[in-house]
C-alpha cells in the first residue's frame, strides 16, 4: 500500500468516524442514562440532514454566501432535534420506562417508521444534494494531496469539541452530574429529590439534538435520501455495542477504529466495505462480550 | 406523649397472597427513636417502603405531621421532610462523597443554574460541616466505591440527612458493618440525629442495637404490630423472645 493510499484511507476514515461518533454519542448517552435502546435515533439523523441539505439549497438559489449553511445548519438540526427529542420523550417514551425492553425496541422502531414517512410528505422521494460549503470551505494538502477542509477539518473538530464537550458538561456541571447520577441509580436519585422524569427529557433532548446535528453536517458531503436513517442506526449501533453500551468516550475510540476499518477496506478489499464495521464488531464482542470499554455491571456514561 | 409525626392508620397490603400488613396502625412521634423489629419477611421494610412513597397500600393511610401523604411520590414525600437510608447504601459509587452531597444539596434546594460547575456549589461548607459531624470529612475527596461498608453507611446517612428531613427512615443502618465499627456508627448517628433534631425509626435484626439505641420497639409480625412499648417492655415478653429473638 502506498503512502497516498494509506493516507487517503486515514482521513477518509476519520471524516466517517466524526459522522458516525455524532450519532452514535448520543445514542449511548440515551441508553446510559434511560436503559432504552432507540431505534428511532437514525430517524433525527435523517431529520438533521434532509433539514440541512433544504436549508443549504435554500441559501445557494437565493444567492446568498454558502457560509450561512454553517450556522444555519447548527440552528436547524438543534431545533428540530430539541422540538422531536422533547415531544417524543414526553408524550411516548415516558410511558414505556418500566415496560418489557422489546416493547421498548418495537416502540422506538415505530417511531422511526412515522420519521420515515414524515420524511418522505415533506422531502419527497428523491435525493438531495448541497456541497456548497464544502466547495466554499476549498482544499487543503495533506502530505501533498488534496482534501476537503469540511472533512479533514471541519467533521473531525466538530466531532472532538462534542466529546470534550459532552465531557465536561457530564463531569463538571450540575446538570451533568444530576444525570450521571441518575444514570448509575434512579432510586436513590428519586429518594433525594431529583426530578428524574425531567433528567430523562433533557438527557433524551441533548440525544436527539445530537443525532441531528450529525445528520446535518454530514448532508454537504453526501447525497440526502430515503433509507440513510436506516443504515445510520445500524452502524451507530455496531459503534455502541463495540465500545460497550452506555461508554461516551468508548464510542468515540470505536467510531475511529470502525471508520478507519471500513475506510481501509474500501481502499484494500472493496467487497468487503459494508462486512468491516460488523466484522470488527464480531471480533471484539467474541473477545470482551460487554464491549472494548464495557464490564459486566457497566459504568454508564 | 408528643405529636404523633408519622400517623399509619389500619395498612394492608399483600404480595402475592402474603400479608406484609394487615391492619396495621403505628405511630412515629416527634423526637422518637423508634425500632422496628420482626421475623424475616414480616413486613418491617415494606412500611418504610409504604412512608417514602414506594409503595401503595391497598388500604389504610399514612399522614405526615396531618398531611395524608398516602401514595405520593418518593420525591414530593422527600421534600416535605422524610428521608431514607437503605439497608445498602444507595450513594452515586463513581462519584467522590462531596460530589453525592452536592448532589443532594441541590436536590434539596432545587437549585436552578443547572449549567454552573458542581464544585462552584453555595452548599459545600454546610455539607463539609455535616460530613464532619459523622466523622467522614477526611474522606470527602475520595470516589466512594474506594470506601469501606462503615464509611458508605455513615455518608448514607449524611446524604439523608443533607436533605433536612424531619423524620430519618433507616434500614438496619449497621447491617454490613464489623461488630466493632457498629456501636461507632450508631454513636455518631444519634449524636448528629440530637443535633439536627432529626426524629429516627429504624428496622433492626440486631437485639443489641435495639436495647442500646432504641427508645421505644414495635414487633412487627406476620403483617401486625405484636406489641408495641420500650426496649426493656418489649424484649422481656416471652412470645418475642420465642418468635422474634430465637432464645
Amino acid at each position: 500500500m502506498d503512502l497516498i493510499i494509506f493516507t487517503l484511507a486515514v482521513l477518509d476514515g476519520l471524516a466517517y468516524a466524526s459522522q458516525v461518533f455524532m450519532v452514535a454519542v448520543g445514542m449511548t448517552l440515551i441508553f446510559g442514562v434511560m436503559r432504552i435502546l432507540n431505534i428511532a435515533h437514525g430517524g433525527f439523523y435523517a431529520i438533521g440532514a434532509y433539514l440541512s441539505a433544504g436549508i443549504g439549497l435554500a441559501i445557494a438559489s437565493a444567492g446568498l454566501s454558502p457560509w450561512l449553511h454553517l450556522p444555519a445548519l447548527v440552528i436547524g438540526a438543534a431545533m428540530a432535534g430539541g422540538v422531536l427529542g422533547l415531544v417524543i420523550e414526553r408524550f411516548v417514551l415516558r410511558y414505556i420506562y418500566v415496560k418489557e425492553e422489546v416493547l421498548q425496541l418495537l416502540v422506538t422502531f415505530a417511531i422511526f417508521m412515522i420519521l420515515e414517512d414524515v420524511q418522505r410528505l415533506v422531502f419527497g422521494v428523491q435525493p438531495y444534494a448541497a456541497s456548497s460549503l464544502v466547495d466554499a470551505m476549498g482544499t487543503i494538502n495533506v502530505l501533498g494531496i488534496p482534501y476537503n477542509a469540511y472533512q479533514v477539518l471541519l467533521l473531525p473538530g466538530v466531532a472532538v469539541l462534542t466529546l470534550v464537550g459532552l465531557r465536561w458538561f457530564l463531569h463538571h456541571t450540575l446538570l451533568g452530574h444530576l444525570i450521571t447520577a441518575t444514570a448509575e441509580d434512579r432510586e436513590a436519585a428519586t429518594a433525594m429529590g431529583v426530578n428524574a422524569n425531567r433528567v430523562f427529557l433533557l438527557t433524551f433532548t441533548i440525544g436527539t439534538v445530537l443525532a441531528a446535528l450529525g445528520g446535518a453536517f454530514a448532508a454537504p458531503t453526501t447525497a440526502v435520501q430515503l433509507g440513510m436513517g436506516a443504515d445510520m442506526i445500524v452502524l451507530s449501533f455496531a459503534v455502541v455495542v463495540t465500545a460497550g453500551l452506555g461508554q461516551v468516550e468508548g464510542a468515540a475510540v470505536t467510531a475511529v477504529l470502525i471508520g478507519l476499518g471500513r475506510s481501509f477496506a474500501i481502499y484494500l478489499m472493496p467487497e468487503l466495505d459494508v462486512l468491516m464495521p460488523y466484522f470488527i464488531m464480531m471480533l471484539v464482542l467474541l473477545v470482551r462480550p460487554n464491549g472494548l470499554f464495557g464490564t459486566v455491571q457497566t459504568r454508564k456514561i | 406523649m408528643s405529636q404523633a409525626l408519622i400517623e399509619a392508620r389500619d395498612l394492608h397490603i399483600e404480595f402475592g397472597g402474603v400479608k406484609a400488613a394487615d391492619g396495621v396502625d403505628l405511630s412515629v412521634h416527634e423526637s422518637d427513636h423508634l425500632a422496628i423489629i420482626g421475623p424475616n419477611g414480616a413486613g418491617k421494610t415494606t412500611f418504610l417502603n409504604i412512608c417514602t412513597g414506594y409503595l401503595r397500600p391497598k388500604s389504610g393511610t399514612v399522614r405526615f405531621d396531618g398531611t395524608e401523604i398516602t401514595g405520593r411520590s418518593p420525591r414530593w414525600i422527600t421534600r416535605r421532610g422524610i428521608a431514607r437510608a437503605f439497608q445498602i447504601p444507595q450513594l452515586f459509587l463513581e462519584h467522590t462523597v462531596i460530589e453525592n452531597m452536592l448532589i443532594g444539596a441541590a436536590a434539596r434546594d432545587r437549585v436552578r443554574s443547572l449549567w454552573r460547575p458542581l464544585s462552584a456549589s453555595t452548599a459545600r461548607d454546610e455539607m463539609m460541616e455535616l460530613l464532619e459531624l459523622m466523622g467522614v470529612a477526611d474522606v470527602a475527596a475520595q470516589v466512594v466505591t474506594a470506601l469501606p461498608e462503615g464509611q458508605r453507611k455513615l455518608i448514607d446517612i449524611a446524604l439523608a440527612l443533607a436533605l433536612k428531613p424531619r423524620v430519618l427512615l433507616m434500614d438496619e443502618p449497621t447491617s454490613g458493618v464489623s461488630s466493632q465499627e457498629k456501636f461507632q456508627v450508631m454513636d455518631t448517628l444519634l449524636r448528629v440525629l440530637a443535633h439536627q433534631q432529626v426524629t429516627a425509626v429504624f428496622v433492626e435484626h440486631d437485639m443489641e442495637m435495639v436495647e442500646r439505641y432504641a427508645e421505644r420497639v414495635a414487633v412487627w409480625d406476620a403483617g401486625r404490630i405484636r406489641i408495641e412499648g420500650t426496649p426493656a417492655e418489649v424484649l422481656a415478653d416471652a412470645g418475642v423472645q420465642r418468635d422474634v429473638i430465637g432464645l
